[in-house]
């Protein structure tokens, strides 16, 4: 909850008005008016607000900070009118079961106020002088000392700084890779970075994604992440973009950036960034991990190197992901596959250097090579990537299977009452593995799990429901078959149906 | 560009200072707050570069290219200082 006030501050009633009985912690943050800024003395300060604005973004930030750290409550007072040296002018408190939270949202809220909330403070000097905060032009270039020592490289220099500043990048997944890119690039100062994840911080995903802590187990990735970015550094913009990239959205994802970071963990993933990129001329930094060893590659139209269906001539990202593996995890997605740590924190800075690299013009021979490097031995060995001819990807896009005109994105996930307004034309189908007899739903027909030629010609003939006895892979080769172009694949939502 | 149509503006901080007043009512035909904010730089001598602005457009945050229409409540935001 957030207040606007003109009357001074009760530290006292607000604290009662955060009594919860589940609430082992009350972290409570006020920001008072000091008697100087910026070496001069300040005798008080006079808090101007856009009202109407100021509450719906003050209710914004309580609202987004509530869901970044779940089970946390919110509230936030901020002043308006003549205030005195001591005097209260914004007070946070927030009621949460444990501290780590409280005190990470806390900090959120101070922050997002004091990078949104439309406020203005006149400061008043003892000369009769007065200034607005933040509005003078020595104010302005606050990010002076941060870069000196990238700046001092010859390689980079002010001009170079100045291209990072102007460079928008996005990165796909904020994950493993994603996370340590993302912070090495946002230290270097561009200018304005997006991250996209639908996912939710995990317990463990931590001992890899640097930028999340316990306090942030729940929390939508992207957001969390893009919160984080700005604490390391206040002087870009960072936006998130809690959506997952289908081959719906991801040329409208892409357009507009000067480079893209493919940090996903998925084939079908993989390939729509890549086709997106490739349609849209935007160079693309690509990395992949299994376990200790990692994939480094830099794809670019026109370049030197082929591009990653030369790699994989024919093979559908279905099949890359191998849908019909048996072991436990391996639904192709590396969600629950084992992974070391360090391997995806290599791979991810090596994907921001290659990143700065190409804005600042640097790159050389990463255009045209694999690069395989292994955290086990040690060794990082260069691999010729030369474009494959009659490669039909390099040929013309329009052969491509993602590369079909956009649709609406609709749910993966339909719930068994919904499933007749597909109309009579769809299908249900239950996946079966190797040796487990068809069950349960006599309606269903029953299809093995890694019978792709079959789903395919099954979703090309109409809308199709997937089942299956955990609900687990129906949902990845829903998702999968979609990547591939046909839009009219679901999952069946409600797994007890075959459980 | 279009014809002039009614548009309602606000001033904060520095810039209601600068203008002298809180809030103007103009027909203008400036098609975006850019366009906008270049008029009324010239009507009423505000020196505040537009490049350190945001704009809010019926309260809510806008981009300087979006398009205006007839009765917008234009915000421009001079850098903010809350806390």
């Amino acid at each position: 909850m957030f207040e606007l006030t003109a009357a001074p501050l009760q530290p006292e009633a607000l604290r009662q008005r955060l009594a919860r009985p589940d609430a082992g912690a009350l972290v409570v943050f006020e920001g008072r008016v000091r008697n100087h800024h910026l070496g001069r003395p300040v005798t008080k300060l006079e808090y101007e607000a856009f009202d109407d604005l100021a509450r719906l973004e003050g209710e914004a930030i309580a609202g987004e900070t509530e869901e970044l750290y779940p089970g946390t409550t919110v509230l936030c007072v901020h002043r308006t009118g003549s205030l005195a040296i001591g005097d209260i002018a914004v007070w946070i408190g927030v009621a949460s079961p444990h501290r780590q939270a409280g005190f990470a949202a806390c900090r959120h809220v101070i922050e997002e106020i004091k990078r949104r909330l439309p406020v203005w403070k006149k400061e008043h000097h003892p000369d009769g002088a007065a200034e607005w905060v933040n509005c003078t032009v020595e104010a302005a270039p606050a990010d002076r000392g941060y870069y000196d020592r990238q700046v001092a490289l010859p390689e980079i220099g002010a001009a170079g700084q100045v291209r990072l500043a102007a460079a928008r990048v996005l990165v796909v997944g904020a994950g493993g890779l994603g996370c340590p890119a993302a912070l090495y690039l946002a230290g270097a100062g561009i200018g304005r970075l997006t991250l996209v994840d639908d996912g939710r911080v995990e317990l463990s995903n931590l001992h890899r994604q640097v930028l999340f802590t316990p306090a942030e187990v729940g929390a939508p990735k992207a957001a969390a992440a893009a919160a984080r970015l700005r604490l390391h550094n206040p002087h870009i913009q960072v936006a998130a973009r809690p959506v997952g990239l289908t081959a719906a959205n991801a040329r409208a994802l892409v357009a507009g950036h000067d480079a893209v970071l493919d940090c996903t963990d998925n084939f079908a993933a993989r390939f729509v960034v890549h086709d997106a990129c490739r349609a849209l001329d935007v160079p693309l930094v690509s990395a992949a991990v299994h376990r200790f060893e990692g994939t480094l590659e830099v794809f670019r139209r026109g370049g030197a190197g082929g591009c990653l269906h030369c790699q994989w001539p024919g093979r559908t990202a279905a099949e890359l992901d191998r849908p019909d593996a048996t072991a436990p995890g391996a639904d192709g997605r590396c969600a629950g596959a084992a992974v070391f740590g360090p391997a995806v924190g290599v791979l991810g800075v090596m994907q921001a250097a290659e990143t700065l690299k190409l804005l600042l013009g640097l790159d050389a021979a990463a255009a045209a090579q694999t690069r395989l490097v292994n955290l086990l031995d040690g060794s990082v060995v260069p691999i010729a990537r030369p474009p494959r001819p009659g490669c039909p990807a390099c040929a013309g896009l329009d052969e491509l299977r993602t590369d079909r005109p956009a649709r609406p994105d609709t749910p993966v996930l339909v719930e068994p009452a919904a499933v007749a307004s597909l109309g009579p034309a769809a299908r249900t189908v239950f996946l079966i593995e190797p040796g487990e007899a068809p069950a349960a739903d006599a309606g269903a027909l029953a299809v093995p799990a890694q019978d792709l030629a079959r789903l395919r010609e099954l979703a090309d003939a109409g809308p199709l429901v997937l089942s299956c006895r955990h609900g687990i892979r129906s949902v990845a080769l829903a998702r999968l078959l979609r990547a591939e172009g046909a839009a009219a694949v679901y999952a069946l939502g409600d797994g007890s149906v075959h459980g | 560009m279009s014809a002039p149509r009614p548009l309602h503006v606000r001033f904060f901080a520095v810039l209601r200072e600068q203008a002298g007043c809180a809030a103007v009512e103009l027909d203008s035909a400036a098609p975006t707050p850019a366009a906008l904010y270049a008029e009324l730089r010239r009507r009423h001598a505000l020196t505040f570069p537009a490049e350190l602005l945001k704009v809010a457009v019926n309260e809510r945050y806008a981009d300087m290219d979006t398009p205006l229409a007839a009765g917008d409540r234009v915000v421009f935001i001079p850098p903010v200082a809350g806390g």
